[in-house]
């Protein structure tokens, strides 16, 4: 919340979906074959209109149901095609977004976790973590060999975009912290490897390909980013869209 | 509040706010109900009505015809057809909670007026009746499953008795590779067959060597330290995947890591965020004030009162989470009062009555219980919820101004409950109850083996007892009219002649005819005596549910040692006002009156009372 009691990340959540929802438009436009999509639609209608006209003939609504049901299909697919146009921008589009919208940063004097994973359930005991000023931790270090992972307790007296390093070995991993409020990128978890998995969780460069150290992860707040009762990004997002096309008439 | 307990603090210096109330105004002992229980008491608080009018005589109510027990206030019950398929069962309709409580509440007379009135955990009122304004139940809550709650205690320790106990479960578990597999539990699935408790999983990792653990309840992680309670943590239950889910909260304790696991989990309280039954009006209110004072105990009788006395919670654990409780409603208090502008502001704190209860023994060095070491601790834990009070007063005092009206009340007061009188004993061994085979005494069943085809009378509740009445016992054979009014007069005699060989005392200083004590269309409903008992004495625990132990008397060995469900002239309450209380006697019935009458509203037909401020009630 803003300081007047505005849902700033909502906001922002409704204005990128009217920019997109008319982008969209736009690609749907000239990705997709308009005329075989008027044609599927007017296939619809006509099978929709012989269900009601001829009610009373059983071999009639049987056959325009199947029709029906071929028709959807092709319509789908018609649609499909532009879909592949935006589907990579978009994904990369919300995966940003979730590093903004997706959590809060971890509130000032409010307990949070960081977890060290590590490959070894064996070398659990050499891990350390090291705190920079205004952190401590409020609780031993929870050891936990059946998942290879250490757990601390911690807790951050000032708001700040802090660097905790973790001690494996003799050497020092990095992972970033952020504590205080408002928008702010967050990345939830350091991996090492794993791509794929960076891509869509972590903002921060992979960690050592030394395998110490699987992952570093900070649990941070979910962001509620209600809105009229839409807490989704994609539920925004569609709904703009479609309330485009109908306006566009696509 | 007890008025000589508050009058013992105020002289010693320990309440100055609520003495400056009564030099400003006044401060009068408020005649509580009969019997001083709870539920009856806010009844006749709400309502300006006793018993006879609104109906609820007691915690516990019996079904004349089948003698089965339920809890007075309320009825909740799941759908009652269903179609079976399988191990499923697709209900046809939805389940439903019902207030049992009859007659009009004060605050809905003020809606019809157009005054506002904000209402807040006033005990009685679960579900809560139809209003316009804010109003948020109290005691008489249950918990997610249905219950007036029920614990869980997790443990690796093969000599704790696994399995039910009075207020909770205690449940085994191993610790495997320093991990605890285990479920919490839900409310009953009516959507299965035999309507199972609803399980979510949950893991806890301990530590090999440090007294901490790692717990994780679906996708939430937290840590916990050996003696330390988690906040409220929210958990899902799936009823029918995908379809039905209900939410509840609740609070870990790791009471222990090493050598043995013990982990406490709370009962599983209804998420105010998301109410799976209805807990406020506007519905939308408990919600709202989670958003703005956080998560809170939803369930009326917040305080594990149950964990206590059965040892799974310490006197200092117990009063941690009694303190959490207090904690959350001032900060709930602190949210809500500062908007009160003008009509009715209700607030209930309920930390007073549930820790009188539970620390009255470490306070009187008379009680059976009391013991010097524990004493030392936690002797001034009721003081010092007291001292609380006075705080909460303290901030209302400079904020009222000359039109504004405060009243300070409690529905009882307290005194020591330091033996138990096993009434359905007492009735057995005085021929009154007779049972089908003389070794048929023991069972825990509500009274099972009673022969009721030769049995006259029965104890019931709290302060209950019954005429095994003809036409309204399925089994009575004692005739209404002279019959049941002679053997009335006779138990009275009796009872009132009971003395305690072990203190001198009389154990029942006062009862009451039914008939006599209640006015109302509900009148006949409840029990045909109401039995006072001395300051000291109370029904022990087996007799309120219709066992039978061994003694007729006995020493409460129980940490609930305070109490006030005895002789209702004995307990009386509070009340303190900023303006002058004309009338001598002042009683819960008069509440409802008093609120109405500061408005200029008559008082509903039905209603008893009278306003306090007026000349007339001095008389009395």
């Amino acid at each position: 919340m803003g300081s007047l009691g505005v849902n700033v990340p909502a906001i922002i959540v409704l204005g990128i979906s009217i920019v997109i929802g008319l982008v969209m438009v736009v690609v749907f436009r000239y990705a997709s074959d308009q005329k075989a999509i008027h044609v599927a639609k007017n296939h619809l209608k006509a099978h929709l209109l012989a269900l009601r006209l001829f009610q009373d003939q059983i071999p009639v609504v049987m056959r325009s149901y199947g029709r029906i049901m071929l028709a959807t299909g092709h319509y789908l697919r018609l649609a499909f095609k532009p879909l592949l146009f935006v589907i990579v921008p978009m994904t990369f589009l919300i995966v940003q977004l979730d590093r903004y919208l997706g959590s809060a940063p971890v509130p000032t004097g409010q307990p949070f976790l960081m977890t060290v994973h590590m490959p070894d359930s064996n070398a659990l005991n050499d891990v350390s973590l090291s705190l920079p000023d205004g952190m401590t931790t409020t609780a031993p270090a929870v050891h936990v060999p059946s998942e290879n992972q250490v757990v601390w307790r911690v807790v951050a007296e000032r708001s700040g975009r802090y660097v905790v390093n973790v001690q494996a070995s003799d050497q020092i991993f990095s992972k970033q912290v952020v504590v205080g409020s408002g928008l702010s990128r967050l990345s939830p978890a350091r991996l090492r490897g794993q791509l794929w998995e960076r891509f869509f969780v972590s903002a921060e460069p992979a960690l050592p390909q030394n395998k110490l150290i699987d992952a570093i992860d900070v649990q941070y707040p979910d962001r509620s980013v209600a809105f009229a009762g839409f807490e989704s990004l994609l539920c925004s997002l569609s709904g703009c869209r479609f309330s485009f096309q109908e306006y566009l008439g696509n | 509040m007890d008025p000589q307990l508050l009058h013992q603090f105020m002289r010693e210096g320990k309440m100055p706010n609520f003495a400056k109330l009564e030099a400003q105004g006044s401060f009068r002992p408020l005649t509580t109900s009969i019997p001083p229980q709870s539920p009856v008491a806010w009844s006749n608080l709400i309502t300006g009505m006793n018993a006879g009018g609104h109906g609820i005589f007691d915690f516990i109510h019996r079904d004349p015809k089948t003698l089965a027990l339920y809890f007075s206030a309320s009825r909740v019950e799941g759908p009652k057809h269903a179609i079976h398929l399988g191990n499923w069962e697709i209900p046809l309709g939805g389940g439903s909670a019902e207030q049992l409580r009859k007659g009009t509440a004060f605050w809905q007379i003020l809606d019809q007026h157009g005054i506002p009135n904000t209402i807040f955990r006033i005990p009685s009122n679960f579900p809560p009746v139809s209003a316009k304004g804010n109003t948020l139940s109290g005691m008489g809550t249950p918990d997610l499953r249905g219950t007036y709650g029920t614990f869980s205690f997790y443990t690796d320790d093969p000599t704790a008795a696994a399995g039910s106990v009075e207020g909770g479960q205690i449940i085994p578990v191993q610790v495997e590779n320093s991990r605890v597999m285990a479920n919490l539990i839900g409310p009953d699935n009516s959507f299965r067959k035999g309507s199972p408790a609803a399980l979510e999983a949950f893991s806890v990792a301990v530590d090999p060597v440090e007294s901490a653990a790692k717990i994780t309840v679906q996708d939430y992680q937290f840590v916990l330290r050996e003696g330390e309670w988690s906040d409220w943590v929210r958990v899902e239950f799936q009823l029918v995947p995908f379809f039905g889910n209900v939410k509840g909260m609740c609070r870990f304790y790791l009471k222990q890591a090493h050598p043995r696991f013990q982990l406490y989990v709370s009962p599983m309280n209804i998420d105010p965020a998301s109410p799976a039954l209805p807990i406020s009006t506007p519905a939308s209110y408990s919600r709202f004030l989670t958003d703005e004072a956080g998560e809170f105990h939803s369930q009326g009788i917040a305080e594990d009162t149950k964990a206590l006395s059965d040892g799974v919670l310490d006197d200092n654990e117990y009063l941690q989470q009694s303190r959490t409780v207090l904690a959350e409603h001032r900060r709930i208090f602190d949210a809500e009062f500062p908007k009160f502008k003008q009509g009715v502001f209700f607030f209930y704190f309920s930390s007073l009555d549930l820790n009188s209860h539970m620390f009255w023994r470490l306070m009187d060095s008379k009680h059976p219980e009391y013991d010097a070491t524990l004493a030392a601790q936690n002797g001034s834990a009721i003081e010092s919820f007291y001292e609380q009070m006075d705080q909460v007063l303290g901030e209302v005092l400079p904020r009222l101004d000359d039109q504004t009206t405060l009243l300070v009340l409690s529905d009882h007061g307290f005194a020591p409950y330091n033996r138990s009188f096993n009434l359905n004993t007492w009735l057995m061994n005085q021929g009154y109850i007779k049972m089908k085979s003389a070794a048929s005494a023991n069972s825990s069943e509500p009274f099972a083996n009673v022969d009721w085809t030769q049995s006259r009378a029965y104890g019931l509740g709290l302060n209950g007892l019954y005429i095994n009445l003809r036409g309204r016992e399925s089994n009575g054979i004692v005739e209404p009219g002279m019959a049941a009014a002679n053997l009335m007069a006779e138990i009275r005699t009796k009872l009132l002649a009971v003395r305690d060989d072990k203190t001198k005392l009389p154990v029942i200083t006062r009862i009451d005819l039914a008939s006599e004590a209640y006015q109302g269309p509900y009148a006949r409903e409840g029990p045909d005596l109401l039995v006072g008992y001395n300051r000291g004495y109370r029904a022990g625990w087996q007799t309120i549910l219709g066992a039978f132990p061994a003694d007729e008397l006995e020493d409460n060995a129980n940490p609930w040692s305070g109490d006030h469900c005895m002789d209702y002239t004995l307990v009386p309450g509070v009340l303190l006002s900023n303006r002058k209380i004309a009338a001598g006697a002042p009683a819960l019935t008069d509440i409802a009156p008093t609120i109405l009458a500061e408005f200029g509203i008559a008082k509903a037909q039905g209603m008893i009372g009278e306003s306090v401020f007026q000349r007339s009630k001095a008389t009395h």
